[in-house]
């Protein structure tokens, strides 16, 4: 530098990397927080559905089971284990619901009492597992009851919406329907129906006449006046097509 | 449009139509600059200060000029504003003074004309970029509602085609025009905040680097007697 250069600032190149690498840093640090915090789902809460059914019966005999704990609940390809024998109580009353299935012969349960000294590790086991099972079968044939009874219920309530549904349909027509005077007996319309999902009809057309061309175009003007169609409750119940069966003289 | 549509922050910036990405892209280029200049000016700034206390400590404390002077010249790698300000003044003081036609006051002038060169470019040094940081602050939020208006527009067009016009149909397009506005709002709070904090200290430096060259001129003037 010469005497009289000018005095400058030197350039500062000290902090070009760490203000970038910040600046980057602060960069993720809210991308990670707009990614992670800002999440709006539109999720469609679930319905929740309480069905009060009796107890299951099936844990009462799982208590007695419980105490001498088992090695593992499968049964083990291993020999069971031997510090078993000592400590284990005779198994006074193994279940209820095998005593009661094992009263008529009597032999296998005073087998274990006499002999406690010396419970057959192997037996113990058979019976354990016999208890393991029927235990489940109880189970699952209650849970099984109890999923019949929700798709009974629910085909049964579906049912009783689409009977609702068609029911409004044909009263709101029925109001519609003059009846000739000259008609007689018991005649009965079919018709086919098309509707858009707003409840507009689009066609009507005849199916099954009545017999009285006349009934027929009563109840076709009737369809046709009361034209924005109820709609169904739950909104999946609409079909586009309905067939509508009509006794105007009956109701 | 589906209405059961996840609404991440990722679904939104990649729904959204070309020109809102194009904003969003700037915005964002925009955004990490002037995080960069704030780092940066915020680093040179606080050296600024303490390297001007430091001298300040040093010439208070009644150590010969000349020492000061040379320590200053030997070392100018690490000498800070006010040290270069100071060596300016004095080198130039040094200098007139051999010379016998000028009396006092010209002295005295031309080293005060020396140390105020030295002292403007400190403080456009100091000043550098931050017009910048106040350019995004002012006008990123409106490259960001540019943004947002055209992710309306869009939104609303495509209502257009729909039987049933319903708030569902539009709000997720709205919603991600708005992420433009979001992120302009980002990048412009940070800008304007440190706009504003580093003008001042940056005027709190200048107010003493001032006051240091009047005193600086009077110890100079008392020296010529």
């Amino acid at each position: 530098m010469s005497k009289d250069s000018p005095l400058r600032p030197p350039a500062n190149k000290a902090g070009k990397r760490i203000s970038f690498a910040l600046a980057i840093a602060v960069h993720l640090v809210l991308a990670g927080f707009l990614f992670y915090g800002v999440r709006w789902q539109t999720k469609s809460t679930d319905a929740v559905e309480v069905e009060l059914v009796r107890a299951v019966p099936a844990p009462a005999p799982a208590a007695p089971i419980a105490v001498p704990p088992a090695p593992t609940p499968e049964p083990a390809p291993t020999p069971v284990p031997v510090p078993e024998p000592k400590p284990l109580p005779p198994p006074p009353k193994p279940d209820i619901a095998i005593k009661e299935k094992e009263k008529p012969k009597p032999p296998p349960k005073p087998e274990p009492v006499p002999a406690p000294a010396r419970v057959d590790p192997f037996q113990e086991q058979l019976k354990r597992e016999a208890e393991q099972l029927t235990q489940r079968k109880q189970v699952d044939s209650a849970a099984q009851e109890l999923a019949q009874m929700k798709a009974s219920q629910a085909a049964a309530s579906r049912n009783k919406a689409m009977a609702d549904y068609l029911g409004r349909i044909r009263g709101k027509i029925r109001g519609n329907i003059v009846v000739p005077p000259e008609v007689k007996g018991n005649p009965e319309a079919v018709f086919d129906v098309t509707q858009l999902p707003s409840g507009e009809i689009v066609t009507v057309r005849l199916k099954r006449s009545s017999g009285h061309t006349a009934l027929d175009a009563a109840i076709e003007r009737a369809i046709l006046k009361s034209n924005p169609l109820p709609k169904p409750e739950p909104a999946d119940l609409f079909s586009r097509s309905l067939e509508l069966r009509f006794k105007p003289l009956v109701d | 449009m589906n209405v059961t549509q996840d609404l991440s922050i990722i679904e939104l910036i990649l729904h959204a139509s070309l020109v809102v990405k194009l904003v969003m892209l700037l915005l964002t280029l925009v955004s990490l600059t002037s995080w960069y200049w704030i780092f940066r000016k915020a680093f040179a700034i606080r050296d600024a200060r303490s390297k001007t206390d430091k001298f300040e400590r040093d010439f208070w404390s009644g150590g010969d000029l000349n020492a000061l002077y040379q320590s200053a010249v030997n070392d100018r790698h690490h000498s800070g504003a006010q040290e270069r300000i100071f060596e300016a003044g004095y080198r130039e003081y040094s200098k007139l003074r051999g010379q016998k036609v000028l009396d006092s006051t010209a002295v005295v002038d031309g080293a005060r004309r020396a140390m105020r060169a030295t002292y403007q470019r400190e403080i456009d040094d100091l000043e550098a970029h931050l017009a910048f940081l106040a350019s995004v602050g002012s006008v990123s939020p409106y490259v960001g509602l540019f943004g947002t208006v055209w992710g309306i527009m869009h939104a609303f067009r495509g209502l257009a085609n729909m039987s049933t016009a319903t708030l569902s149909a539009v709000a997720p397009g709205i919603a991600e025009a708005l992420v433009a506005t979001a992120i302009g709002l980002f990048a412009a709070i940070p800008a304007v905040i440190a706009y504003n904090r580093f003008a001042h200290d940056v005027d709190r430096l200048a107010v003493r680097f001032e006051s240091f060259m009047e005193e600086f001129s009077n110890i100079l003037q008392r020296q010529m007697r």
